[in-house]
């Protein structure tokens, strides 16, 4: 039988590429089935609970646990002394999850219980007496950098006085820190000097961003079981199971082979769980002692004490600009308060130094963090992780720039703005690039030009709603970024004999939508329904490596990786159905289920059916394979210059707000934004993502605060930690720049960050314009908007300091 | 693990009274209050929890004489969409639409509003500026005892009221305003649902070619209590609500109110929102 002979009914080309689909976790979401880590309960599991300090800075005396241990029920109290192997964790190794000596912050772990219930377990933790001695507490980070100041990680004495002596190479947790920095970045590009010689216009302000945590709607939470043979089964809602596989075992002295984790569906991620926290060695050494499951979750109120937050930031920039719009040069020192302990957050700056240099074309730029050790909560990584901060302070600086040499904004914007196949001062090579379409765009749909004048001129005038327009733009990473020696993912697909596929991809699902962009990929190769496909993404027994969620990296890397695996089946099915049909490869075609003619859609053989043959008949074999994708992007030099993302995504934002002077209150009325995404995979899906993350950002600029006062934190909980609500949620525009990504898959690029980025900046602009009043600090509550139209905020300034 | 030894759900006042004797009970409505109250170790439950929601006495909105009645466990949306709230106490219907969400305000009730005695409760501020009279039983000796008492001299501090261990508050009551009644309500917060006030003001009074007479002015969340405030009251009573007059008052309402700073805001903030609100819905009224 050959082609021409047999007249085949045709099939039509279909994509599933920009289409609405429904996330296919959704209907047992919507319908309250998903089993979160909270609904999983192992037989013999024991409850773990964790008493935590209360004291912010203070030496433990002594703690007595034996009349916990002697509460019928408890089957494991611990404490460093039980833990003698402890190793510290986190980036910098400063942290031991049981507290050695002394408590740093209010959330310190200092004791753990495994108890047949929870409400045993509380009790028990309540029956530990510690002994402490108060410590002076550092809450403000410029304090923490006075010479003299106390040190939070003071290397260990001898009971002489005199300096013990340490061993080189050992961690910090172990020999102590001689100041409080934790962490320090440098980097420059051109001479900032010849940059402000040539500058008509030099502007200095000092910025201030607050604490915000995640609030993720699930709460924290760990199960770990040691089987009869040693080895460790942990259900965990980690971001990056395979490198994190690895830091467990060294933590408790393993082989990483023998331990295995099950991602359960997560309720909840936003960057929240890219490092260990001790909650999770403590749960491990809880179980390995008590030789049973022991499952630990947080409370709500614990969620907050002890989960990371955004960094909290204090800024300085100064920026220059000629006569004619041109930027000279940018000059930023920032002062992180690093908490007590150091995670993800000190390491910000590698994407806040992106924004200062690349966002717009700046000939010099020179930029400094120090990361400082306080005794306040530690800041983890964060939707955004640092851009939120930056964009605060440089798009500010932007409608100052121009308003200072009597430039439109916009205009200001577009002479500066970055262009496809520039290569940027920092190295970042912009082979895609949308960003002035996104300008443009979201200039266009919200009519930013007539109402920016139209508002200002109406600040006068009388009556108390002032209504104001913002614009904020962003650059951030797309195509992954390099940090790790591998950036990249892992996929295997097989294929049964009804043409249905299972996808294992390395690629953790935390809400995102990445298994339905994932089969959309892979269905878009094979020609089949999104139906046809089952994925499995979430056991590191079976899953193949990944570096993690993090980056916006998801859709790019591990949607590159599915493209991969799909494309090697497809031209395994092309190779073998050419062969049975005596014609070219190159002729055939996957489509609707079916093998077909390439150029006039004819069907040649039922997909299903030619599996079955390849698999019973015709050769014994199966269709299976393996990709891995690696994104060809670089690592930084020391300098942090280097192509570090396979591509680049771009945004603007433009906010309206309606504010009442009387009050201060802010009404979001409307956001417009246009974002360069590549292209639109799953449209449902991108909406979603771009609408939740504008929540986010409005959250940030305007309600979201966790306040703190000499280290203790005041509003641990829902009442007063105020995140955005229904009501207050504005209507939106969103429009996408498709600029077709050379190697993103299917010409996408990441935005997973992209939307919470710009909303605060933009937001910042629009007050101004609506008053003329700016406000360099967040978050903008009716009472901090209230106070500065009335001249009752002092005017921030924090002296540029590095460390030298 | 709680000193709780007892659940108690009683299906006639006569039953919740006579158990109440003692003094040693919870009382349980909503539970909005008490559930994250108790879960924050705020309060301690006694030995007994006594679910009062099956007692019939409790319920209802009725038009008694003079008096609109409204039941102890009538919730906030209840109230809310009962006609003659609508009709003739519409403040109160502004007061429910500032409250909390949906799903409080269905589980929420006044008498727990009431007794929970928060200086930032909602429903307080209307109900004083309405002359609300709350009605408490109980049993002193064989029978049920009876008794009024004006919302105004209820609360003593916060979450502290004059009502007895041994008391059950079953309603309130609010004289129906005379003709010409204006009453405002005006709840200010961070964001528009599920709030805690950061100010709010009641105003109230008969208003008659321009001026305003009985007045009744309260403020939340300036004090340890729920109050009225006497001299701005005082100023406005028999005024004329001309520009002067209200920029006065509204100055008066500021300087008479004793805020703190806590985590919702400053005390001058506070002071400066009594007197801009203060100021805004005196021109409505002006206006209207
Ligand atoms: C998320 C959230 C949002 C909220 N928002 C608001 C808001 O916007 N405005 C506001 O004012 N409040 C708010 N509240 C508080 C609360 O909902 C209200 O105070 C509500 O009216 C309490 O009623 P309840 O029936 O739930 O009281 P409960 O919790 O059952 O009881 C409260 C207290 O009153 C006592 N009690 C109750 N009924 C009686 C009775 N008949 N006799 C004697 N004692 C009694 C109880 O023992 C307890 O001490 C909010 C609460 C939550 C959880």
């Amino acid at each position: 039988m050959t082609i021409a002979e047999k007249k085949n009914r045709v099939i039509e080309p279909e994509t599933l590429i920009g289409k609405r689909i429904a996330k296919m976790d959704a209907p047992e979401k919507a319908s309250g089935r998903t089993r979160y880590i909270h609904d999983i309960n192992l037989s013999g599991q024991l409850h773990g609970k964790i008493l935590r300090s209360g004291r912010i800075h203070a030496l433990i005396k002594s703690i007595d646990t034996s009349a916990a241990k002697a509460l019928p029920g408890v089957h494991v109290v611990i404490t460093a002394a039980d833990i003698p192997d402890q190793r510290p964790i986190g980036v910098a190794k400063d942290h031991f999850p049981l507290k050695v000596g002394r408590v740093r912050s209010q959330r310190d772990e200092i004791a753990a219980v495994a108890a047949e219930s929870e409400e045993i377990a509380e009790a028990a933790l309540k029956l530990i007496k510690v002994e402490y001695e108060d410590l002076p507490v550092i809450s403000d980070p410029e304090e923490a950098i006075k010479p003299g100041a106390a040190l939070i990680h003071p290397e260990p004495h001898g009971a002489d006085g005199s300096h013990e002596h340490l061993k080189q190479g050992m961690s910090i947790a172990h020999k102590g820190k001689p100041d409080n920095i934790a962490m320090r970045f440098d980097y420059a590009h051109g001479d900032v000097v010849q940059g402000e010689a040539e500058s008509d216009v030099v502007v200095e302000d000092t910025f201030k961003l607050h604490y915000v945590t995640h609030c993720c709607m699930g709460v924290s939470g760990m199960i770990a079981e040691f089987d009869a043979s040693g080895n460790l089964l942990m259900y965990s809602n980690t971001q990056v199971p395979f490198l994190h596989k690895r830091e467990f075992a060294e933590y408790l002295n393993m082989d990483p082979a023998r331990i295995r984790i099950i991602q359960p569906p997560i309720g909840g991620g936003f960057g929240s769980k890219l490092d260990i926290y001790p909650f999770e060695v403590i749960c491990l050494y809880l179980a390995r002692a008590a030789k049973r499951p022991v499952k630990m979750l947080f409370t709500r109120e614990e969620e907050f004490l002890a989960s990371p937050t955004r960094q909290p930031v204090l800024l300085t920039l100064r920026s220059g600009c000629k006569k004619d719009g041109t930027l000279t040069f940018r000059q930023v020192h920032t002062l992180h308060d690093n908490g007590a302990y150091t995670s993800w957050g000190a390491t910000t700056p590698f994407v806040m130094m992106q924004t200062f240099s690349s966002l717009y074309r700046v000939p010099h730029c020179d930029y400094h963090t120090a990361a400082v050790y306080t005794n306040n909560p530690y800041a983890g990584s964060f939707r955004g992780y640092g851009n939120l901060q930056a964009t605060f302070a440089i798009e500010q600086h932007m409608d100052m720039l121009a308003e200072a040499i009597g430039m439109d904004p916009l205009e200001f914007r577009m002479k500066n703005a970055q262009d496809a196949g520039e290569v940027s001062g920092q190295g970042m090579s912009f082979k895609s690039c949308g960003f002035k379409d996104c300008i443009t765009t979201a200039a266009t749909r919200s009519d930013f030009s007539r109402k920016f004048r139209e508002n200002a001129a109406n600040r006068k005038k009388p009556g108390n709603i002032k209504r104001g327009i913002g614009m904020a733009s962003m650059l951030h990473v797309g195509g992954g970024a390099k940090i790790y020696p591998s950036d990249g993912c892992g996929t295997i697909l097989k294929m049964d004999d009804f043409a249905n596929v299972t996808l294992i991809t390395g690629a953790s699902e935390i809400g995102q939508g990445s298994e339905t962009v994932l089969s959309q990929l892979v269905c878009e190769e094979l020609g089949l329904p999104i139906s046809a496909i089952t994925v499995v993404n979430n056991d590191t027994a079976i899953t193949p490596w990944d570096v993690g969620v993090h980056a916006s990296r998801t859709t790019f890397i591990a949607g590159n990786s599915a493209i991969g695996a799909a494309k090697k089946a497809k031209s395994k099915i092309l190779a073998v159905a050419a062969k049975k049909f005596e014609c070219a490869e190159e002729s055939l075609d996957l489509r609707g289920g079916f093998v077909i003619r390439g150029d006039s859609g004819e069907v040649v053989i039922e997909l299903s059916k030619l599996l079955r043959n390849l698999h019973f008949q015709d050769k014994a074999e199966l269709v299976m394979t393996t990709f891995y994708y690696e994104p060809p992007s670089v690592h930084q030099d020391k300098g942090f210059k280097g192509d570090v993302s396979a591509a680049y995504a771009w945004g603007t934002q433009v906010v309206e707000i309606e504010l009442d002077t009387d009050t201060g209150f802010i009404k979001l009325v409307k956001v417009t934004g246009a974002h360069d995404v590549g292209r639109v995979l799953n449209r449902l899906g991108i909406e979603g993502q771009i609408e939740g993350g504008v929540v986010m950002g409005q959250g940030y600029a305007f309600t979201e605060d966790l306040i703190m006062e000499n280290g203790i934190m005041k509003n641990p909980n829902f009442r007063d930690y105020k995140l955005v609500t229904a009501p207050e949620i504005p209507e939106m525009d969103i429009a996408f720049i498709e600029s077709m990504d050379g190697e993103g898959p299917q010409g996408a690029k990441g935005v997973g960050e992209a939307p919470a980025i710009c909303m605060a900046a933009a937001a910042a602009n629009a007050i101004a314009n609506a008053t003329g009043v700016r406000m360099f600090e967040l978050p903008f509550t009716p009472e901090k908007v209230y106070r500065a139209m009335h001249g009752q905020t002092p005017k921030l300034y924090w002296k540029p300091w590095r460390v030298e | 693990m709680t000193e709780l030894k007892h659940y108690f759900a009683p299906t006639s006042l006569d039953q919740a009274v006579e158990r109440l004797k003692d003094g040693d009970v919870t009382i349980l409505a909503g539970g909005t209050d008490l559930t994250p109250q108790s879960q924050a170790g705020r309060i301690k439950f006694k030995h007994t929890l006594m679910n009062i929601r099956h007692i019939p006495q409790l319920s209802g909105i009725t038009l008694e004489g003079r008096e609109i009645r409204i039941g102890a466990l009538a919730t906030i949306t209840e109230i809310m969409e009962h006609p003659l709230i609508k009709e003739r106490l519409p403040v109160l219907v502004e007061a429910c639409d500032h409250f909390a969400s949906d799903q409080i305000r269905n589980a929420g009730t006044i008498g727990g509003n009431i007794c929970n005695a928060s200086p930032a409760g909602d429903m307080l501020i209307p109900l004083l500026v309405l002359d609300a009279c709350v009605e408490l039983a109980s049993m002193p000796e064989a029978k049920i005892y009876r008794h009024c008492m004006p919302l105004s001299t209820f609360f003593v501090g916060p979450g502290k009221t004059r009502k007895s261990l041994c008391e059950l508050v079953t309603g309130v009551r609010i004289p129906i305003p005379e003709a010409n009644h204006v009453a405002r309500f005006y709840k200010h917060g961070t964001r528009p649902a599920l709030d805690i006030s950061t100010i709010s003001i009641g105003i109230a009074g008969t208003l008659v070619d321009g001026s305003l007479s009985n007045v009744r002015v309260a403020f939340g969340a300036v004090a340890p209590t729920p109050t009225r405030a006497a001299q701005t009251e005082q100023a406005l009573e028999g005024q004329r609500l001309d520009e002067a007059t209200i920029d006065k008052v509204a100055a008066i309402a500021r300087d008479e109110v004793k805020p703190i700073d806590d985590v919702r805001a400053t005390a001058w903030y506070r002071k400066e929102m009594i007197h801009n609100i203060t100021k805004r819905i005196l021109s409505h009224v002006a206006q209207a």
